[in-house]
């Protein structure tokens, strides 16, 4: 078992020992998915169809949304944690094991409500996006490439409290940013603001463009999506690590 | 000076002196407008320029004055009151010659006046530059204290919820579900008038359209004073529900140690 898989399990291990508060947690976040599901459907139903999207990819893109928020916020918890791990001086305990800081940090955490959104997201897609094989292919490598992007981004921006300081403010920032940005259809937008979404609040890798890959597959884009994953998950990495040069201990052992 | 007064003092001063927070919620309030702009923007300009009598510019000035008041409360406040009435913490609270529930809602509602100060200021000029001016100066000058009273009856009934935890001994995540109350019949994310009717009806008979749908009615440019009233005669309720659920919590709680 490699260390990074033996914390996850600790973690998994550590969030099922409450098996009631486990569930309960999962379970309102499920019902909070489903407002956001109702309030999709009665937008529609007064609006029509917006720019090409109608209710049933809105879905998909919620889908999509909840299954890489899942992953990132609650299979990998610390990724918007990073900030004030560091702001707290807590990094210290990783920093002392000889394993890799950042894999170590992000599987270290789980958080239980937002497993919920990890297991409705592709319930959600299965029950109400249309699942054919090719949609659902498609829909997993979305879901895949989206997670790794949104990772990578939290932990770039919580990794800037490392150099420029501050409570973890730019993580909170980003974090509330790209979600908002994420759970709306990227056609809405336009301009600088479109520009935006592709380049420093790329929510349109999390869910804009994988969305649109399941509604109609282009190879470019998918290989676009595999692309941006890729720089997403090195400019986390390289930010942290460049950052870790600039960490003070905040001498806190255990907590 | 009272020590409700002092209380709303120290939350008003705490929050102005914590700028990194308060540019973290202005700049969310920057992007929650900015996306509802380009949302209600694209739907209006799909329905012939009007939805159920609200016009581009109407809707956003609605949208601003629902957000800013729902805003300024902080959002976990039902989950750090459980956590309190659960971890025994709110044993000390009780040891003041005070009320407890009084207390913690001046503090709240301190804090949550300066964060709206700051989001009606920056969110009129946003909203001014994405939407053009309010319908009218009555309907800005009248939305300022219909935020304060929304602001006030969402801690109010946050407390009375968070309250549960007495008897439950933990609210977590159940903040999650209280913040779609206000979301949906609130009217935070849609007004209720476009609403199908009977969730309208429904919606406007909950507390919870006081939070949210009538400031932003007044700042769309419906300058009923009634609208007022209403948001007055819940914040009532809702301060009453909230003292009576602490005042009988109180009576049953028991913590162990010290």
């Amino acid at each position: 078992m490699t260390t990074v898989t033996g914390t996850l399990r600790a973690s998994l291990a550590d969030a099922f020992a409450n098996r009631g508060s486990f569930w309960f947690q999962v379970a309102v976040m499920v019902v909070n998915d489903g407002t956001w599901i109702v309030f999709w459907v009665l937008f529609f139903h007064q609006v029509g169809t917006l720019r090409g999207w109608g209710t049933q990819d809105v879905i998909v893109l919620f889908s999509m949304l909840m299954t890489s928020a899942g992953a990132a916020l609650g299979l990998l918890a610390n990724s918007r944690r990073i900030g004030h791990l560091a702001a707290d001086g807590e990094l210290d305990e990783t920093l002392v094991l000889p394993v890799g800081p950042l894999s170590h940090i992000l599987t270290s955490r789980i958080d239980p409500a937002n497993m919920g959104d990890l297991l409705f997201g592709p319930v959600l897609f299965v029950v109400a996006g249309d699942p054919t094989p090719e949609r659902a292919a498609l829909f997993v490598l979305g879901a895949v490439t989206g997670s790794v992007v949104l990772v990578g981004f939290l932990v770039a921006c919580g990794a800037l409290t490392l150099f420029v300081g501050g409570r973890g403010e730019q993580a909170d920032l980003g974090f509330n940013a790209i979600l908002i940005f994420a759970s709306y259809p990227l056609d809405l937008f336009g301009g600088a603001t479109k520009v935006m979404l592709f380049t420093a609040v790329p929510a349109a890798f999390v869910t804009g463009l994988p969305a649109q890959l399941v509604r109609s597959f282009d190879p470019a884009h998918a290989a676009l999506l595999v692309a941006m994953a890729g720089f997403f998950a090195a400019l986390g990495w390289a930010t942290f690590h460049l950052g870790l040069r600039h960490y003070s201990s905040g001498s806190i052992w255990t907590r | 000076m009272s020590p409700y007064l002092a209380g709303w003092r120290l939350g008003f001063l705490r929050t102005l002196r914590s700028p990194g927070d308060l540019s973290v919620r202005i700049g969310f309030f920057a992007a929650i407008l900015l996306v509802m702009s380009a949302l209600w923007g694209t739907a209006i300009d799909a329905n012939g320029g009007e939805l159920e009598g609200y016009t581009r510019s109407s809707l956003l000035w609605y949208v601003f004055a629902a957000q800013t008041a729902v805003l300024g409360v902080r959002p976990r406040s039902v989950e750090e009151i459980g956590d309190e009435i659960g971890g025994g913490t709110i044993a000390i609270q009780m040891l003041r010659p005070v009320s407890v529930v009084g207390l913690r809602m001046s503090i709240d509602l301190g804090e949550a006046c300066a964060r709206m100060a700051a989001a009606f200021v920056a969110g009129a000029a946003l909203t001014w530059l994405f939407a053009g001016p309010p319908p009218s100066a009555t309907a800005l000058a009248m939305a300022a204290p219909a935020i304060v009273l929304a602001a006030a009856a969402n801690i109010a009934s946050s407390h009375a919820f968070g309250g549960v935890a007495f008897w439950l001994l933990d609210a977590k995540s159940t903040w999650f579900l209280y913040q779609k109350l206000v979301f949906l019949p609130g009217g935070m994310l849609i007004p209720l008038d476009i609403l199908p009717r009977p969730l309208e009806v429904v919606s406007l008979l909950l507390p919870f359209a006081t939070m949210a749908y009538a400031p932003g009615r007044i700042a769309s440019g419906d300058t009923n004073p009634l609208l007022l009233v209403w948001q007055m005669g819940w914040l009532a309720a809702l301060i009453v529900l909230a003292a009576g659920v602490f005042a009988a919590g109180q009576r049953r709680l028991q913590v162990l140690g010290g």
